[in-house]
């Protein structure tokens, strides 16, 4: 019982780790047909992860409600809308329009209550990011100097008004971003990438088992 | 008079912030209301992108991937609708999918609308296969077997039944991919996981917040082109000469950008006059 | 009043969606029974929306049509694994899901490490290692056109911002001497990376913001009977009602206490 609890998944882990990346090397058919059956598996298992999440949801929300808690009704509220939802969605066959490419009560409510509600709620970083720029965005030493004249140059030369008032912002715009931005994208794309190979390394020989939910052992 | 000055400057500096809300709603607002129609340059990046689609043949294979949901529509939405419109009026063969959950109703939506505009049919002209979960793994399994991946498109008919997906079996049968952004999964992972084994020509677009990351993708050329932002996507509307929602909205991002310029002039003015004040 | 041109369903669909834009707007005045409303409304109908697409592209289009009616039977063990993830909410069978995430870990380790050799770093070290001069007809030139990415000028400039960034993370080595230079030259890199992605940040959340208006526009018309309008001054009536109830309330209790 000890090796399935323990040993298993650190097994399972090794033999899918180096198979899947010796795969890259090996063109085969058999190795091709490995990973096109994998790749399925994977997203069948991704369906189900859906699972985690809204249990997890359902837990907080009834947690609320039973105990009464301040603002239990809204919890009673996203309740409603998500099974109000998933009625409409099995009605309309899980499908926005219909034959006639009229929505479907399920599409209606996505296209007037879902898309307004989160992008609204993304767009009140417009507002938080000025307020932010205003009280924040202050030349307090030579670097943040730098960091602000750019971020000022890039503003106006990426908009048609700043391209109309000065041509040539749009060109140092354009610099910026194709030089000085790239080379340090790189950089930090290429650090990054090393860091993820090295972790990934760790995964699979076992060092790192983290993600198996319990302290290391 | 100088604990004057040091009392306007503290207060300018600690203004309500509901003062800064209502100068961005008017700056946004005025233009939309009443705009001016500044011209809009072509960068290099976006004309790539429209270049590309200019030089398919009649009847290559065009991928779109809308990885975007709604909380990013209003940028990467009518990225959306401009390639679709040149992809259809270039009579590509256009497969839709998306690997974002929230994001499928939009890209329905989207492939919908455009094909009744130019009147393209389901099917024939056009393929919209949903959404599958899994991100990368999708892109992998795609790459092996498309058809294995997506046995029915979205609206649950066999692909096998659909002529325009007949000679498109994996991604390398796809002539030109462009994946449209908004975070995770998107044009790195169309990347890393399909062009990179797969050999398909890849554009980006995306959100302006993720453009800077895909610059030197752009760069090596690994991506050959980018749409970024609200901006990319005015400069295409441009470019195929329909103007969309992008153009509209650049009247209003202007307007945006100058109030936070000089907010931040502003703000370091006084942050300025309050360090000599102190030192005083 | 609404005209008869505009269907009924997307007449009542503008009325909801500027009453919920409206209600998210109200938190700039601060948090809000309005926004709660609309925060939670928008939780559960995600939530509700993603069950039902992912029933549909999972449960019916990958597994079951692919085993009642091609007889895919061998789907049954992704589809195993996949509900021992959920073992996780039982105690005594929580390490079932470690099986499953070991697959799922697996796999993606496994294939990340290649793609990201070739994709991440092989690649991008290649176009970075570029000529710093370039050789013609007529000898030995060097481009100084910053406009063109790939002149000679700016492939030092690349090569030189590389280096120094990727230094400046690289704290194995003391940054001194020649090495803090070069550690300042990546600070300098950075900070003007950094600036500019500031710039698109605002970009892109501004762009939201006009998304937004534009919709509050197109259904402030007399077509939609002006939802707009109506709704705002409807939402400010009930943020002000709330406000003062707010502002009530802390004295009625302080007075109770007494």
């Amino acid at each position: 019982m000890i090796f399935l609890k323990r040993q298993l998944p650190l097994v399972v882990t090794f033999c899918m780790g180096v198979v899947f990346a010796m795969q890259y090397y090996v063109p085969h058919p058999t190795s091709e047909a490995l990973l096109k059956n994998a790749s399925n598996w994977i997203i069948i298992i991704g369906g189900f992860a859906l699972i985690l999440g809204l249990v997890s949801l359902i837990q907080l929300h009834m947690h609320r409600i039973q105990r009464n808690v301040g603002g239990w009704g809204y919890s009673a509220v996203l309740f409603a809308a998500m099974f109000a939802m998933v009625i409409a969605g099995i009605l309309a066959g899980g499908k926005n329009l219909d034959s006639e490419r009229a929505l479907t009560g399920y599409g209606w409510a996505y296209s007037y209550a879902m898309v307004p509600l989160q992008g609204t709620m993304f767009s009140l970083l417009a507002f938080f990011v000025a307020s932010a720029a205003y009280r924040a965005f202050r030349a307090r030493t030579k670097e943040a100097a730098l960091l602000l004249i750019a971020a000022l140059l890039v503003m106006w030369g990426r908009v048609p008004l700043g391209e109309y008032l000065w041509a040539f912002s749009g060109d140092i715009a354009q610099w910026i971003l194709n030089v000085i931005n790239s080379s340090v994208r790189r950089a930090i794309l290429i650090g990054v990438s090393l860091g993820v190979i090295a972790l990934s390394i760790k995964i699979i020989f076992g060092i790192e088992r983290m993600y198996l939910g319990g302290k290391k052992e | 008079m100088n604990l004057s000055n040091h009392s306007i400057v503290t207060r300018m500096l600690a203004i309500d912030r509901r003062f800064i809300f209502m100068l961005i709603a008017l700056a946004t607002l005025i233009p939309l209301l009443n705009p001016i129609n500044l011209p809009i340059m072509i960068s290099p990046e976006v004309r790539a992108v429209y270049d590309h689609m200019e030089s398919l043949p009649e009847g290559s294979v065009f991928l779109l991937s809308m990885d975007f949901d709604p909380a990013s529509k209003p940028e990467v939405y009518p990225q959306a609708i401009a390639l679709l419109r040149h992809a259809f009026k270039k009579n590509l063969k256009v497969i839709g999918l998306t690997l974002l959950v929230t994001g499928t109703g939009m890209a329905e939506e989207a492939m919908a609308t455009v094909a009744e505009e130019l009147e393209k049919i389901n099917g024939t002209d056009y393929a919209f296969l949903g959404w599958r979960p899994g991100a990368s793994a999708v892109i992998l399994s795609m790459g092996q077997d498309l058809v294995g991946t997506f046995p029915q498109d979205h609206y649950g008919i066999p692909i096998d039944e659909l002529s325009v997906m007949h000679n498109v079996k994996t991604l390398r049968d796809v002539d030109y991919a462009v994946s449209l952004a908004a975070g995770f999964p998107g044009v790195d992972e169309w990347y890393i996981y399909g062009k990179d084994k797969y050999r398909f020509e890849l554009g980006g677009g995306s959100t302006a917040v993720m453009a800077p990351g895909l610059y030197p993708r752009l760069r090596a050329g690994q991506i050959n082109g980018l749409i970024g932002g609200l901006r990319g996507a005015a400069e295409y509307e441009k470019l195929l000469d329909q103007s969309g929602k992008a153009t509209a909205g650049m009247d209003s991002q202007s307007a945006t950008h100058f109030v936070i310029i000089v907010l931040v002039i502003i703000c370091n003015v006084f942050y300025v006059i309050s360090r000599r004040q102190k030192r005083t | 009043m609404p005209t008869d041109g505009i269907p009924i369903d997307v007449l009542i669909g503008a009325w909801v969606a500027t009453g919920l834009t409206l209600f998210i707007y109200t938190f700039l005045y601060r948090d809000n029974p309005l926004f709660k409303l609309g925060e939670h409304l928008y939780v559960g109908i995600s939530v509700g929306y993603s069950i039902v697409i992912t029933i549909y592209a999972v449960g019916v289009k990958l597994l079951w049509v692919p085993m009642t009616e091609e007889g895919q039977w061998q789907l049954l063990i992704p589809s195993l694994l996949g509900l021992m993830i959920s073992a996780r909410f039982f105690p005594r069978i929580a390490w079932l899901s470690r099986i499953s995430f070991a697959f799922v870990v697996g796999f993606g380790s496994g294939t990340i490490i290649p793609r990201l050799i070739s994709s991440n770093v092989l690649s991008q070290l290649e176009d970075t290692i570029r000529p710093l001069a370039t050789m013609t007809a007529s000898g030995l030139t060097y481009t100084i056109n910053f406009l063109d990415p790939k002149s000679d000028i700016n492939n030092l400039i690349t090569l030189i911002g590389v280096l120094s960034v990727l230094f400046y993370f690289f704290f194995s080595v003391e940054h001194r001497g020649a090495g803090q230079a070069v550690a300042r030259t990546g600070i300098v890199f950075l900070m003007i990376a950094f600036g500019a992605a500031f710039g698109y940040t605002v970009m892109s959340r501004m762009s939201l913001l006009i998304g937004r208006f534009d919709d509050l526009i197109i259904f402030s018309g007399a077509e939609y009977g002006r939802p707009t309008f109506v709704l705002l001054v409807l939402t400010i009536g009930v943020l002000v009602y709330w406000a003062y109830r707010e502002k009530q309330t802390p004295q009625t209790t302080a007075e109770e206490k007494s």
